[in-house]
């Protein structure tokens, strides 16, 4: 067997529509353990709100945010696996086979950038990008649309030889300039070293790291874990409720680089928006969150 | 924890719209509300500045929002046989709108204004003016709020994108929705911006001495 046009672009239209109805499993649990945590009264409503608002969406097939965002994916091809047909094209056309399909309908948010004319196609949409795993005997995709909501408040620095603080102090920096406006508790992303696209993209997939994973580097680790705990003191809170719940995870992933010290931090809304499968070669399909 | 045994609602203040400036004032920023009546809706910033254009030529909308609501929320309205639905509606970043919204609040008399994120300073001295508050709703509540559309009054403006659209719903038990900024200068956004600030030297020292502990390990 081998791994086709047809199921790539069914599993690319797949992916979408359950990151926009349903919300990971890990992060259902997390809210619900922030609920149990939070001694904040307001912000302890909310996030049962949030909870509720994710059931709802699931079981009544609906979306649980108006904003679709733009269709980001991410291919990884294993080098033993077989593939016939047209993959990358299989992509693009899963998303506009969920565009014409999804029900309730998505809203047009792919932007030109230069008119501000909304539709569902643009310029290099959908946003994906290509790796390899040696010897894998699959296809595996990650989809993450990105909203306005969270997608906004990403920002990259660039410093030179900088030490832990300073660039600790930059993702606090962020995370004070985004206050409560991405839609919290939110997972941060931070990427450190590379190069400026390397550092981005890096930070980016910090994001789609399950909850309850640290990097498997000690100091990267213990780094995450004083970044979540200096964020959830600056007491934003759930919507902005005030509280405990800022932040469910940072994530760190970092690069070697030259001297010149990229970091770049991005988020993702409560909602969590992240889905990914693995095509085998033999047909088998493994579904991930 | 089962969050539909959760006490969500409790506590929530229930009103009626139109509201008067009297109710509206005795809002408090932190009050939990439901709302029951017309709401007019819109997220697009080409509907904030076309809004801004009427205002300047003294033209009236086609949805007259004079002492009534300006929600920022985006939703998908279809015609069908001549008649407009909404399938969903959910909050957007209200942010986006702060150089309009001083101008709109006062302009149009507005009692309400939300969406997500809350406005800033100006807003707030206008909405302290006028008598007028802000309330915050969940972002990725879709589900939930659409589900308090009872009626779809009105579509205007359909040559926009859904989204853009200038949209007046009849709505029951809309919420819960937080009261962001109240009528009285009180701005929970603005609390909790300068509180992490003033947090934030503090914050910065404990990752100082976390970062040592894990040094000397």
């Amino acid at each position: 067997m081998a791994i086709t046009y047809d199921i790539i672009k069914s599993i690319a239209a797949e992916l979408y529509g359950s990151c926009l109805k349903k919300i990971p499993e890990d992060t259902k649990d997390a809210l619900k353990r922030a609920h149990e945590a939070e001694t904040n009264e307001g912000a302890r409503k909310i996030l049962a709100l949030m909870l509720r608002s994710a059931i709802t969406a699931e079981t009544t097939n609906r979306h649980v945010c108006s904003d679709a965002g733009v269709p980001v994916y991410f291919v990884k091809i294993g080098t033993a696996a077989r593939l016939d047909g047209n993959i990358k094209q299989a992509i693009s056309d899963g998303f506009d086979h969920l565009v014409e399909t999804i029900d309730p309908p998505i809203l047009k948010h792919v932007t030109n950038p230069l008119t501000r004319e909304r539709g569902y196609k643009g310029k290099d949409m959908p946003l994906v990008s290509y790796d390899l795993i040696d010897g894998a005997d699959y296809v595996e995709i990650s989809c993450s649309p990105k909203a306005l909501g969270s997608g906004r408040w990403a920002a990259l620095e660039i410093f030179s030889f900088p030490t832990l603080d300073v660039i600790e102090k930059y993702v606090m920096d962020c995370v004070l300039k985004a206050g409560s406006q991405h839609c919290p508790p939110v997972v941060i992303g931070v990427g450190i070293g590379g190069t400026f696209d390397h550092c981005a993209k890096i930070a980016k997939i910090a994001t789609l790291r399950p909850y309850g994973q640290s990097n498997p580097e000690p100091v990267v680790a213990a780094m995450e874990e004083r970044l979540l705990a200096a964020v959830n003191k600056t007491g934003f809170g759930p919507m902005g409720t005030g509280g405990d719940t800022t932040a469910l995870a940072v994530n760190v992933e970092y690069a070697a680089g030259h001297g010149f010290t990229p970091v770049a931090v991005c988020f993702n809304c409560w909602i969590n928006r992240r889905a990914g499968a693995r095509i085998y070669n033999d047909g088998r399909i493994e579904r991930f969150e | 924890m089962d969050p539909k045994a959760d006490s969500w609602m409790d506590g929530a203040i229930r009103l009626q719209l139109p509201i008067s400036e009297a109710d509206v004032r005795k809002l408090k920023a932190g009050d939990f509300v439901l709302l029951d009546g017309e709401i007019v809706l819109t997220a697009g910033l080409p509907t904030f500045e076309r809004i801004q254009d009427y205002v300047a030529a003294n033209q009236p909308l086609p949805i007259d929002i004079t002492g009534g609501t300006l929600f920022h929320l985006g939703s998908y309205s279809q015609e069908v046989d001549g008649k407009f639905e909404v399938l969903y509606m959910n909050p957007t970043t209200s942010t986006r709108f702060n150089p309009f919204m001083p101008d709109f609040i006062r302009h149009f008399g507005l009692r309400m204004v939300g969406g997500k994120g809350g406005l800033d300073q100006a807003s707030a001295d206008a909405m302290k003016e006028v008598g007028c508050v802000y309330l915050s709703f969940l972002g990725g509540g879709a589900a939930l709020h659409s589900a308090a559309i009872k009626a779809v009054v009105q579509v205007a403006w359909d040559d926009l994108v859904a989204h853009y659209r200038l949209v007046k719903l009849r709505v029951e038990a809309l919420g819960p929705l937080v009261v962001g900024i109240d009528s009285h200068g009180n701005s929970s956004f603005e609390q909790l911006s300068r509180q992490a600030e003033d947090r934030m030297p503090e914050i910065l020292r404990g990752l100082d001495e976390a970062r040592a502990k894990t040094e000397t390990k």
